[in-house]
């Protein structure tokens, strides 16, 4: 090959590849291939998508790429996602439903149509727990101290469903809290183990560090009691029928080829049974869940018409960052 | 590999806009398949490098890597300009090493109580604490009224974005990009950085820092430094103290420290224009941040710095749960990392000691080829953060505001400052308003209700007295 040729092919290279990519889904991936994580490196958003990108890279023969954009609550990374080309090469992980608060709390640029949902990896739910040295024990007692000290109780929480889940306990309580915004987990654990809050509304995740130093957990908005933490009873057992949670989804914006769809769920299917990858997830305190495509949307959907008018009614009690 | 992480530490550390953590979190998938101890002293090992390594362009082009080395720039620069920048950079890394030293000891022998220690930081707490850091802008040189302008021009740019408590936007616009706020890492990109480079451009060759091969002993800094064993014992406790605090600690320790060692100084007059006191201050300040910022990690699962948090996910990943069961469950693991963080201490220190000949070369090369180099990292570094092009623009008109600054003098320290202050003091005084209003006590009452919240009342009552006293006498 002459030094010409040698550059026309190196130049050219990236056109034909883009060409070609673009005229022949069925090919589909030739590619790098990016997911857009709407959180900061070291969440267990960012921590699932790395797991998954991992698999899916070695199912796909191609390179899968994490890349963070944080901002304005996931608002900025969401954005970007949804708007980006729906050709495979752009996909996103995060955790639902900031999505479904995002859009029915701000002037968002997407909807729950700008994407569709191609799988969901894990079911984390939502929970009460109380610091070292507190009385409160369970939901009864958190009752009978809100019913003698209306507003009293300073629940602390890291995220729109951590509020979610204050408003929706409160409203079933039939008593008066005080949510307190904390910038992130670790600030809202200080928070809880040093007694300047009442209680903190977190994920499940947060179980062990809160136990270890002396806290409670008061119980979990799940359906069932988890594998992972059989001790800690559910609001349902404690007459309290709520269930919420954080649920990891892999989506991309509305409009791919059915071909380059159908490649990617059933790599994901595939992928959902890897014993390796199961571990990692376990490792990590990820509460592991596989649903497909259709059980995902059907998820988001049940889910949607619970939260509606959670929000609806606290409408003036959303700020997330 | 506590070599390798330190070395990377120190690489991306001097990067303009590339810091410790960002450091970490690329290499963070590296790890997933490591050993966990050996993972770890890696991570550990770029964060102690890191730290260090944003002096060393502070010290040389007056371009600090990252924001805990702006207060290494206004020492470290002006001696360069001396032509004693081999001088500045020992001073740099010996006490880094013995910050450095301090915070891992303080580690190893301290966690439990220190971490008690850091849980009683309530609202009212950390709100006393932000306001002692706000007031160390009083005890920079400078013209008041410039002092003042830039520390509000500061705390005006941290409001921007969606409050904290209320959920109103603030001075958005309606963008999307506005409502996350504007974050630390462009501004100092900004004001620092590109500012700086800007100002370079069409400067004669004659007005540029010539390299000058200076004849200094190692040992004769190590004396020195020793000499100012009691500023050393003091830095490296503030940055133990402060450190600990999640959040901002760093930044704000590092300045508190810079800001203490100029009062107690003999020659106040000498800080700005090349005091190796602040060097060693800032120095031993940011180093001994390392290792406190990992008390509350290991002791309860609580991250105290954005890196600590990454490293705690890295962690996370291999199934090692933090808090005080760690010592139980994994004392190999938990001993490893605390006794390899000596180690990256040693490593930081062989590698800065032996490779400053070779940094201050760069004083050798033209400003023609720094300034587009920096320049081209900068931007780099403000795009990489968020990945957003955004913070690069942010970056950009930053840069040209704070050229204009430094040509009328306003100073740019405070404007940090008050960047990183700013919303901790709003955001902790709004709890403390809302924690009140729930229990019904009068917020006054609220804020004093602990003996540490009095206290550090006392202490930022105390600090204002002294700094007035101060400008009173330098004028």
């Amino acid at each position: 090959m002459t030094k010409k040729m040698k550059l026309a092919t190196l130049f050219g290279a990236p056109f034909l590849l883009a060409a070609s990519g673009a005229a022949l889904a069925q090919d589909y991936p030739t590619g790098n291939i990016q997911i857009i994580v709407p959180y900061s490196a070291g969440g267990g958003g960012d921590t699932v998508a790395r797991i998954i990108a991992d698999r899916l890279s070695d199912e796909l023969g191609q390179q899968v790429n994490v890349v963070n954009r944080e901002g304005a609550g996931g608002e900025i990374g969401i954005a970007e996602m949804a708007g980006s080309d729906p050709d495979g090469y752009t996909l996103g992980v995060f955790g639902y439903p900031d999505n479904f608060v995002l859009e029915n709390t701000r002037d968002t640029s997407f909807d729950n149509d700008s994407f569709e949902y191609l799988a969901s990896f894990d079911d984390m739910p939502m929970g009460i727990f109380s610091g070292p040295g507190s009385e409160l024990d369970s939901l009864e007692a958190m009752r009978s101290y809100g019913e003698e000290n209306p507003g009293a109780l300073v629940i602390g929480e890291s995220g729109a469903i951590g509020l979610l889940n204050i408003l929706a306990l409160s409203d079933d309580l039939g008593i008066e809290t005080t949510p307190v915004l904390y910038s992130g987990g670790g600030e809202l654990m200080n928070a809880l183990l040093g007694n300047h809050i009442d209680l903190a509304s977190t994920s499940s995740m947060s179980h062990d560090p809160i136990t270890d130093a002396g806290g409670t957990p008061i119980g979990f908005a799940a359906a069932e009691r988890m594998d992972m933490f059989p001790d800690v009873p559910t609001f349902k057992e404690q007459g309290i029928d709520l269930e919420m949670g954080v649920s990891r989804v892999m989506v991309a914006p509305t409009g791919l080829p059915d071909e380059v769809r159908d490649i990617l769920t059933s790599a994901l299917d595939e992928i959902s049974t890897n014993e390796a990858m199961i571990e990692n997830f376990q490792n990590a305190s990820l509460p592991y869940r596989y649903l497909n495509a259709e059980e995902t949307e059907e998820m988001v959907e049940r889910s949607n018409n619970v939260l509606s008018p959670i929000i609806e009614e606290n409408l003036e009690q959303f700020n997330i960052d | 590999m506590v070599f390798a992480g330190v070395l990377i530490g120190i690489v991306v550390g001097a990067i303009p806009g590339l810091n410790g953590a960002i450091g970490i979190s690329l290499l963070l998938p590296l790890t997933f398949t490591m050993e966990p101890q050996i993972g770890l002293l890696l991570l550990g090992g770029i964060y102690m490098g890191g730290m260090y390594g944003g002096s060393i362009t502070a010290i040389l082009i007056n371009v600090p890597g990252d924001v805990v080395a702006a207060p290494v720039a206004m020492e470290g620069y002006p001696l360069t300009q001396q032509g004693r920048a081999k001088e500045a950079l020992y001073y740099s890394i010996f006490s880094s090493m013995f910050g450095g030293f301090i915070g891992v000891m303080i580690l190893i022998f301290f966690t439990p109580p220190l971490a008690r220690l850091a849980l009683q930081f309530g609202p009212a707490e950390m709100f006393f604490v932000s306001l002692s850091g706000l007031i160390v802008v009083g005890a920079l040189s400078g013209s008041y009224l410039k002092a003042a302008f830039a520390v509000l021009f500061g705390l005006f740019i941290s409001t921007i974005g969606i409050d904290m408590i209320t959920g109103s936007e603030r001075f958005t616009f309606g963008s999307v990009d506005l409502r996350s706020g504007i974050s630390v890492v462009p501004v100092v990109l900004g004001l620092f950085c590109f500012a700086e480079m800007f100002l370079n451009i069409g400067k004669k060759p004659s007005e540029q820092v010539k390299y000058r091969d200076q004849n200094i002993s190692r040992t004769s800094v190590l004396t020195s430094i020793l000499k100012a064993r009691f500023l050393v014992w003091k830095s490296g406790l503030i940055g133990t103290v402060v450190g600990l605090l999640p959040g901002v600690g760093t930044t704000l320790a590092v300045f508190m420290s810079y800001g203490e060692a100029k009062r107690v100084s003999k020659q106040p007059g000498l800080f700005e224009k090349g005091n190796p006191e602040g060097i060693i201050a800032a120095e031993s300040a940011n180093n001994a941040t390392v290792g406190s910022s990992m008390v509350p990690l290991l002791a309860l699962g609580v991250p105290g710095s954005p890196t600590s948090a990454i490293i705690a996910g890295a962690l996370v990943i291999h199934g090692i749960i933090l808090g005080p069961s760690l010592f139980v469950n994994r004392p190999d693991v938990a001993y490893t990392f605390l006794y390899g963080m000596l180690l990256t201490v040693v490593a930081m220190t062989i590698i800065g000691a032996v490779g400053i000949k070779y940094f201050s070369y760069i004083l050798k090369i033209r400003m023609e080829y720094i300034v587009p180099t920096v320049l081209v990292f900068a931007l780099f570094g403000a795009y990489s953060l968020r990945n957003s092009l955004f913070d690069v623009l942010i970056a950009l008109v930053l840069g040209i505001a704070g050229a204009i600054f430094k040509k009328i003098e306003v100073p740019l320290a405070p404007i940090i400052i008050g960047v990183v202050l700013g919303p901790l003091i709003e955001t902790n005084l709004a709890r403390a308003m809302r924690i009140a209003g729930a229990r019904d006590v009068p917020l006054v009452q609220y804020m004093l209700s602990s003996p540490l919240a009095i206290g550090l009342l006392i202490m930022v009552l105390v600090l204002l007295v002294v700094v007035v006293q101060m400008r009173r006498k330098t004028g």
